[in-house]
């Protein structure tokens, strides 16, 4: 029992170190799952509506990244604008 | 009135360089020789320009505690956009901050008492180029902004293609930040010795953006920016689309309020924080459309980790929904924790025990905390559908008004069975369940 404890005790991983590790695992596994289906142009009539776009509103996303920066520790990583219609 | 010392205020300033970042995609200047391969043969693509003229302006109020009014920030955004060819945007922005409001002079057990009111107006402007592809769009873009006491300029360059099928896009961004700060002028103190910039000091410029040091009264002091974004947006099917982002971002500089005193051990010092900083953040967002009732859902998850010790997670969740063709409701609600700073502490313990080691802050955004963001949005969209004109001349017009309410909580540093005055009073908070609103009204004219 005693090499248990003894691993417990070195390998317990920090707060940063598992929140790192999560966004690596989530992140992982959600581009896993990415392109296992290809989405035909035809099919991409919802994907074109301006609800689907990421960041649709780009004067909103600024105001609302300006507000949330100075009232939290925290900035960026907040994405980019468009979405994917591919229709350019 | 005093000319003022203010948390909030300097904070905005020192963030500022970051919130740009949302105006424009930036890229990294090692790979835009290889996408202008891509975008070159744009000569053959059909247009993709489009003239615009958005305008948005928020209102946002907070409360504060002790009968001191509250904190008001007007933010208006003026953006133009017109074609110059067929594969080639030209755009320019303008935006304004007017901030009015109390703030807390000292980081303390009761910052409330020491509470002073202040204004403080800043002025940014905006330019870019865009080039559109057949696939591709390139982006270079720069801003400038200024206020009494602090400047900041920016560059970047941004990049974004689409994979063959178009069911994949690469966006890469890099952005460059050369801000300064004025503070005062301490000369070789130390960090307790050092005194704050009282507004009193005349933070002189020359040619509106560089600063101009006065001995024994101001200095500039440095502050630069590095950002980088990568991102993917994938269709996973044809009526789901997810986008994964990783985020970097490290300064350099003078990154204290010059304003803020911290008590510490019976001192009040000008607040002490590291030069450097970096930053890195995940991103992941998906959106799913629901063909049968036309409406879509939008969920989201970022975590967020820097060399400060602050680590932060946020969760949110969204849904749209159409009614008829020209009204959309979108409903949004978001949930952030962030974890302290590694030199953060509770009031009590900088007057009690002392400094964690070399630095001290009396940020509220060091500190540990919790914020809820709930709101919705209106939106009315005209455009015809057979390709005519609204109103004889704009492809389409739309008005948004947007609503939403903030409850942000501190949450204790340290044992808070240990600390006898609590944290009520450290910060100027509401200390009511709804802490802030803002209310967004914007209008965009595309022709």
């Amino acid at each position: 029992m005693a090499w248990q404890s003894s691993s417990k005790a070195t390998n317990i991983p920090s707060g940063r170190t598992k929140l790192i590790l999560a966004c690596v695992l989530a992140t992982g596994f959600l581009f896993g799952a990415c392109g296992k289906q290809a989405v035909r142009a035809s099919e991409k009539e919802f994907l074109a509506d301006r609800i689907m776009q990421f960041d649709a509103d780009g004067q909103e996303t600024s105001a609302d990244e300006h507000i949330l920066s100075n009232r939290e520790g925290s900035a960026g990583g907040r994405g980019t604008g468009g979405g994917g219609c591919g229709c350019n | 009135m005093a000319a003022a010392v203010a948390a909030t205020r300097y904070d905005s300033r020192m963030k500022r360089s970051a919130s740009f970042l949302g105006l424009a995609y930036m890229a990294l200047p090692i790979v835009l020789p290889a996408l202008a391969g891509v975008v070159a043969p744009s000569s053959l693509a059909q247009a993709h320009a489009e003239d615009r003229v958005d305008s948005t302006t928020t209102w946002y109020q907070e409360k504060r505690k002790g009968n001191l009014g509250g904190l008001t920030v007007v933010h208006p955004q003026f953006d133009i956009g017109v074609d110059a060819g067929d594969n080639t945007t030209l755009d320019i922005g303008y935006s304004a901050d007017a901030v009015s409001g109390a703030t807390a002079a000292v980081y303390s057990t009761d910052a409330v008492s020491s509470a002073t009111t202040f204004k403080d107006l800043r002025h940014a402007a905006t330019t870019g180029i865009t080039f559109y592809g057949s696939r591709s769009t390139l982006s270079i873009s720069g801003n400038i902004g200024s206020e009494r006491d602090y400047n900041s300029i920016g560059v970047g360059a941004s990049a974004k293609v689409d994979l063959p099928g178009k069911n994949t896009a690469l966006a890469l961004s890099y952005n460059h930040g050369f801000d300064q700060v004025c503070d005062f002028d301490n000369g070789m103190a130390t960090a307790l010795e050092r005194r704050p910039l009282t507004g009193q000091q005349a933070c002189e410029k020359q040619k509106f953006l560089l600063g101009k040091d006065v001995a024994g009264d101001s200095v500039w002091r440095d502050l630069s920016f590095d950002t980088t974004q990568a991102t993917v947006t994938q269709n996973i099917s044809p009526s789901v689309v997810a986008q994964f982002g990783l985020y970097g971002q490290v300064a350099r500089g003078f990154q204290s309020n010059p304003y803020r005193r911290v008590r510490v051990s019976g001192v009040e010092a000008q607040e002490h924080l590291p030069d450097v900083r970096g930053r890195v953040a995940l991103m992941a967002r998906v959106n799913k459309y629901l063909p049968s009732i036309k409406s879509a859902m939008h969920a989201m998850a970022r975590g967020y980790t820097d060399t400060w010790g602050v680590n932060s997670v946020t969760l949110g969740l969204g849904y749209s929904q159409y009614f008829g063709n020209s009204l959309l409701l979108r409903t949004n609600a978001r949930i952030y924790q962030q974890s302290e700073a590694t030199f953060f502490k509770d009031a009590f313990f900088y007057e009690t025990e002392g400094s964690a080691g070399e630095y001290f802050t009396g940020d509220r955004e060091l500190g540990a905390i919790r914020n809820i963001v709930g709101g919705m949005k209106f939106s009315y969209i005209k455009f015809d559908e057979n390709g005519g004109n609204v109103l004889g001349v704009f492809d389409e017009v739309s008005f948004n008004l947007k609503a939403e309410v903030y409850l942000l909580d501190e949450l204790p540093a340290d044992p808070i069975e240990d600390n006898r005055e609590g944290i009520d009073r450290q910060f100027l908070s509401s200390g009511q369940a709804v802490d802030a609103f803002t209310l967004q009204l914007g209008m965009l004219f595309r022709y």
